[in-house]
C-alpha cells in the first residue's frame, strides 16, 4: 500500500488528518581521543511516525519495522480516538498549500565519497594542531549524517528531501600550576564534508580559551554590567528568547511572551531572527509537517513580530504556520524548534562597550545554558570571562555563569556591535535538534553574576 | 526474537572468523504528553536494533543494523576495526547472572489496556484540586519496556527484561508580567507511584510560592532537595568516578583512593542488584554479571567504575559498569544504580534557624565537570526564617564546589529515585536531601 492510500484511508475512518514521515539515516561518528581512534561508529537505519487528528485527539505511533507501519497507522488512529473522549480544548492544523516536491541539499563533497581513512587523516591532523606541553588530553569528535525523509499527508503534500550535516567537536583538557581546566569549540553545518575546513579556524580559538582558563581566577558574584562575544550572543537569543517563542510554549501557557505580539518586549535597537533557510546548521528546506521553510522575524525594532510555529499551534493562535515543525528522526513527534536563530548586528565597536563599564565581565564562548520560559527566567555559562575594570580587560575569569529574567534583560542591552558570527549547537527539548546561533557582541548593563 | 538475531550475529563473526559481541534490544515507549491541563496527545514507539562490535587483529570496530542485516552489520563493523588501536580486550565468560527484580508485569497491562491516560489524568486532576488558579501546563507520563540480549563469542548469551515509569507535572499560577511554576516527578520499575498524590504535591508546592521575599546575603545554609541536588551531583561528581576520567587526568580524585574524600557519614555505592532500583538489572550491557560496587565508603574514597575496554587500559579489570543507551551506541561507563546515603535527619529537621530551600535548580549541565565548580539558578527555592519555609526567592544563584560541600553536607533520610538521560547517558540515582553550610549565594 502506498503511504497516500494509507494516510487516506484514516481520514476513511473518520480522521480529521493524518500524515507519515518516513526517514532513512546514514551515520558515521567517530571519535579520536588523544591521538588514537576510540570510537568508530556507522550505521543505518530507518522508520516512520504517522500521526493522526481524530476530534481534538492526536495519537503517534512510530516503529523501525517499516513493514508494520500500517498497524501503526491503525494503532495511531486508536490513540487519537481515546484521547479525544477526554479532550475539552478545540485543536486543529492551520492550512497549508499541499505540495508535492523533491528537495536535495547541496553537498559539494558527499560523505560517501570519502573514506574513513581520510576522515581519520583529518582528524588526526586536528589533533596534531591541539598539542602543547600544558594540553594533557584532547577529544576530537566528527560526526556526518544524510537523512532521507519522505513525508506525506492526507491533504496531498508529498514531500522529499535530503539533509546532510556535519558537525565537528574539540575538547581540550589543560593542566598547569595544579589547574585542570577544560576548553571545547563545536564547527559545522549543512552540507557535505567540505565543511570540516571550518574546524582548522578553532585550533587557535581554543587553545587561548584554555591557556586563559588555566590562569583565571573565580568570578565576582552579584549583580553587574555583561559583555556577551558573539556565541554567548547567540546562546542568550536561543535560550532566553527564542524558547519563549516557541508556539507550542506560547499556546499552552508555558511562555512569558504568550499575549504579547506587537509589544514592545526589548530595546529599539534589537532585532531577533530564526531563519532555516540561513546557511547554518540548522537549515532545512521543509519541515518534518512538510511546510516550506522561511525566515522568522521574531523581534523587529524591540517589538514581538512573530512566534515559531507548526500546525497546530498556528491554529490555535490563529496565524500561518512559518515552517517550525521538527523531530529528532522518525522515533518522535515533530514540536515546535529554532534553526538558526540570530540577533542583528548594531552599529558600536567592542571598544565602546568596554568603555561604558566601571566594573563588569566580559564573557566569551559559552558551554550551555537553561530557561524557563514560563517563568521568563534563564542561565547561561561563559568558557571563560574577564574583569572589566574602568573599561579595561583585566584578568581572566572562570566558572561564570549568568541569569536575569528574559524581559528585562533584553531591554538592558544598552550597546551592539558591528560584526557578526555564528556556531553550532544541539539544543535539547526533549528531543535534540541541530541548532545554529549567533550575533554581535553585546553590552547588557546589569544580570546576576553567580561567581563564587 | 531479539535473542535470536543476536545468535544470528554471533554465527555471522564465527563464519568470518571473528572475535566479538552483540547487543539487542527491542524496546516499547508509551507516552502522554500533558498540556493545558489535559493530555495533549499520545505517542507509542517501538524499535528493535542490534550493536555488533568486533574485534580483528586486537582492534574494536562497531556498527550498529536492524534484524535480518546481521552479516552486513558484522562485516562493517570489521572495517572499521582497521582503525582503532591494539587492545588485549578478552570478552567475559559468564553462565550465571544475579537475580534482580525490575520487571512489573502490570505496566505491560496498562500500556496494553490504554489505562495510561487514567494515570496522567489522575495527577493533571490533583493539581487543579488544589487551587482553583493552579493549572497541570506541563509534563508527560512514561512507560517503557525493553527486553535486552547480550551475547559473546566467548559463550556468554544472556537475556533479560525491564519495565519502567516515569511521571512529571508542572504546576502553573499565571501572573500578568511573569508565571509561577512548580515541578514534581517520580519515576519506578514498578507500577507504585501515587500519581495523584504526585499531583497533587506538585500543585501545593507553587501555592506555597505566591509570596516572595528578598535574596539574602552570601554566605548561606543551604538545604536541597534530593531533586536540587541529585541535578548538581550527577553533573559534577558523577564525572569524577569514571576510570577513564581518573586515568586521563580530568577527576580531581586521580591519585586519592583510600583517602577521605567526604564527610565521614558519607556512603555512595553503585547497585544495580538493588531490587526496584531504576538501574537495577542482572548483567551489564557487556554481559558481565552485576556487582555492588562501594565507591565512597564512611567518606573514604573506595573505587571508581570501568567498563572492559577502560578495564584493560587502566589494568583494574571491569567492574561491570559497560552500558549502552540504545543498540546504536558503543558499550561506555556509565554508573547504574548509584545511591547515596549516610543521613537519619527528617528534611524539616535539616532547616537551619535562617537559611535557603531550594526544590529545583537550572543550568547544572553547564558546571565545570572536571573541577567540580557549579553556578546555577534555584529555580524553585525559599528563604528560611525561624527553621521554616517563608517566601519564595526569585532569580536567585548558588555556587559552590561538589567536592568541598562532599566534605560538609549532612544528609537527610529521605531517599527519592532521580532518573535522568542526556544523549546516550543515563544517570539513576537514589539520593536524600542535603543540608550545607557556607553556600556563596547571588542576585535576585
Amino acid at each position: 500500500m502506498t503511504l497516500k492510500k494509507m494516510v487516506d484511508g484514516i481520514v476513511e475512518q473518520g480522521a480529521r488528518f493524518c500524515d507519515v514521515r518516513k526517514e532513512r539515516w546514514d551515520v558515521n561518528h567517530l571519535v579520536l581521543k588523544d591521538g588514537n581512534v576510540e570510537q568508530m561508529v556507522s550505521g543505518e537505519e530507518e522508520g516512520a511516525m504517522v500521526r493522526v487528528l481524530y476530534g481534538n485527539g492526536w495519537g503517534c505511533v512510530g516503529t523501525s519495522a517499516l513493514e508494520r507501519l500500517e498497524d501503526a497507522a491503525r494503532r495511531a488512529l486508536a490513540m487519537a480516538k481515546q484521547n479525544h473522549t477526554f479532550k475539552e480544548e478545540k485543536t486543529g492544523v492551520a492550512t497549508i498549500n499541499p505540495v508535492t516536491c523533491k528537495e536535495y541539499m547541496p553537498a559539494k563533497i558527499r560523505f560517501e565519497d570519502v573514506s574513513f581513512q581520510e576522515k581519520v587523516s583529518f582528524m588526526k591532523e586536528i589533533h596534531n594542531f591541539l598539542e602543547r606541553d600544558w594540553v594533557k588530553s584532547a577529544d576530537i569528535i566528527y560526526r556526518d549524517s544524510v537523512v532521507k525523509k519522505e513525508i506525506v499527508n492526507s491533504e496531498g503534500t508529498h514531500v522529499m528531501m535530503e539533509i546532510p550535516r556535519l558537525v565537528t567537536y574539540m575538547v581540550v583538557t589543560g593542566k598547569e600550576n595544579g589547574s585542570i581546566q577544560q576548553a571545547s569549540e563545536g564547527g559545522g553545518g549543512t552540507g557535505g564534508y567540505e565543511l570540516r575546513e571550518g574546524a582548522y579556524e578553532k585550533v587557535d580559538t581554543v587553545l587561548d580559551r584554555l591557556r586563559d582558563l588555566l590562569g583565571a581566577d573565580t568570578a565576582p558574584s552579584g549583580r553587574l554590567p555583561l559583555i556577551m562575544d558573539h556565541h554567548l550572543t547567540g546562546v542568550f537569543v536561543h535560550e532566553a528568547f527564542g524558547h519563549a517563542a516557541e508556539g507550542d510554549l506560547v499556546t499552552s501557557g508555558n511562555s512569558c511572551l504568550a499575549r504579547k505580539l506587537g509589544e514592545m518586549v526589548a530595546g529599539e535597537n534589537v532585532t531577533i531572527t530564526d531563519d532555516p533557510t540561513f546557511p547554518g546548521y540548522g537549515s532545512f528546506p521543509y519541515d518534518d509537517e512538510g511546510t516550506k521553510a522561511r525566515p522568522r522575524i521574531l523581534v523587529d525594532g524591540g517589538k514581538l513580530n512573530d512566534y515559531i510555529l507548526d500546525r497546530e499551534s498556528a491554529w490555535k493562535l490563529g496565524l500561518e504556520p512559518n515552517g517550525g515543525a521538527r523531530a529528532e528522526d522518525f522515533r518522535v513527534k515533530p514540536i515546535v524548534r529554532m534553526s538558526n536563530t540570530l540577533m542583528k548586528a548594531g552599529d558600536m565597536k567592542l571598544e565602546e562597550l568596554l568603555e561604558d563599564v566601571h566594573r563588569g565581565i566580559y564573557a566569551r564562548s559559552s558551554s550551555g545554558g537553561q530557561v524557563s520560559p514560563a517563568q521568563g527566567t534563564f542561565q547561561f555559562n561563559a568558557q571563560v570571562a574577564y574583569l572589566v575594570e574602568k573599561g579595561e580587560i583585566t584578568k581572566p575569569l572562570r566558572d561564570v555563569s549568568f541569569s536575569g529574567f528574559t524581559l528585562d534583560t533584553l531591554r538592558k542591552i544598552t550597546g551592539i556591535t558591528d560584526e557578526m558570527k555564528t556556531g553550532v549547537g544541539h539544543c535539547g527539548k526533549g528531543q535534540s535538534a541541530p541548532v545554529s546561533d549567533g550575533g554581535p557582541q553585546v553590552l547588557i548593563s546589569e544580570v546576576t553574576v553567580g561567581g563564587r | 526474537m531479539i535473542l535470536e538475531s543476536v545468535k544470528e550475529a554471533l554465527e555471522k563473526m564465527k563464519k568470518h572468523g571473528l572475535q566479538g559481541d552483540v547487543y539487542g534490544m527491542e524496546s516499547r515507549n508509551l507516552a502522554y504528553a500533558i498540556n493545558k491541563g489535559e493530555v495533549s496527545d499520545i505517542s507509542d514507539f517501538e524499535e528493535v536494533g542490534l550493536g555488533i562490535r568486533v574485534r580483528k587483529d586486537g582492534k574494536l570496530g562497531f556498527a550498529y543494523c536492524v534484524p535480518g542485516k546481521e552479516e552486513r552489520g558484522v562485516l562493517k563493523a570489521k572495517e572499521l576495526s582497521g582503525f582503532s588501536q591494539k587492545l588485549d580486550l578478552t570478552f567475559p565468560s559468564t553462565e550465571k547472572v544475579s537475580k534482580v527484580k525490575n520487571f512489573d508485569e502490570r505496566i505491560l497491562t496498562v500500556m496494553d489496556g490504554g489505562e495510561g491516560m487514567d494515570l496522567a489524568r489522575d495527577m493533571i486532576e490533583a493539581v487543579r484540586d488544589v487551587k482553583d488558579d493552579i493549572v497541570a501546563t506541563n509534563g508527560a507520563l512514561i512507560l517503557y519496556t525493553d527486553s535486552i540480549a547480550v551475547g559473546n563469542t566467548s559463550g556468554t548469551l544472556l537475556e533479560g527484561s525491564s519495565t519502567s515509569l516515569l511521571a512529571g507535572v508542572t504546576a502553573t499560577i499565571h501572573g500578568e508580567r511573569t508565571s509561577l511554576t512548580a515541578s514534581e516527578s517520580d519515576c519506578s520499575r514498578r507500577l507504585d507511584i501515587d500519581f495523584r498524590n504526585l499531583g497533587r504535591s506538585s500543585g501545593e508546592k507553587v501555592d506555597s510560592m505566591r509570596e516572595s521575599s528578598d535574596t539574602p546575603t552570601s554566605p548561606q545554609t543551604v538545604v536541597m532537595s534530593p531533586d536540587a541536588f541529585s541535578g548538581i551531583f550527577r553533573f559534577t561528581l558523577v564525572p569524577s568516578i569514571s576510570g577513564e576520567n581518573v586515568r586521563k587526568n580530568k577527576s580531581v580524585y586521580n591519585g586519592k583512593l583510600g583517602e577521605s574524600v567526604a564527610d565521614g557519614k558519607v556512603n555512595l555505592v553503585d547497585d544495580p542488584t538493588k531490587d526496584w532500583g531504576m538501574g537495577s538489572r542482572a548483567f551489564d550491557d557487556e554481559g558481565l554479571s552485576c556487582t555492588p560496587l562501594p565507591v565512597i565508603s564512611d567518606g573514604v574514597l573506595k573505587n571508581f567504575l570501568y567498563d572492559l575496554k577502560e578495564g584493560v587500559k587502566s589494568r583494574t579489570g571491569s567492574t561491570g559498569n559497560g552500558f549502552r543507551g540504545s543498540f546504536k551506541s558503543p558499550p561506555m561507563i556509565s554508573d547504574m544504580n548509584l545511591i547515596l546515603k549516610g543521613g537519619d535527619s527528617e528534611t524539616d529537621a535539616m532547616f537551619p534557624e535562617r537559611g535557603v530551600y531550594i526544590d529545583e535548580v537550572m543550568g547544572a549541565h553547564t558546571a565545570n565537570p572536571v573541577s567540580g565548580d557549579f553556578s546555577v539558578v534555584a529555580n524553585s527555592a525559599w528563604k528560611i526564617e525561624k527553621g521554616q519555609r517563608a517566601g519564595r526567592l526569585d532569580g536567585m544563584m548558588i555556587s559552590g564546589n561538589i567536592h568541598e560541600c562532599m566534605l560538609r553536607m549532612e544528609l537527610g533520610d529521605d531517599h527519592r529515585r532521580t532518573f535522568f538521560r542526556m544523549g546516550p547517558r543515563q544517570i539513576k540515582l537514589e539520593l536524600p536531601s542535603v543540608r550545607i553550610s557556607g553556600m556563596s549565594v547571588s542576585g535576585g
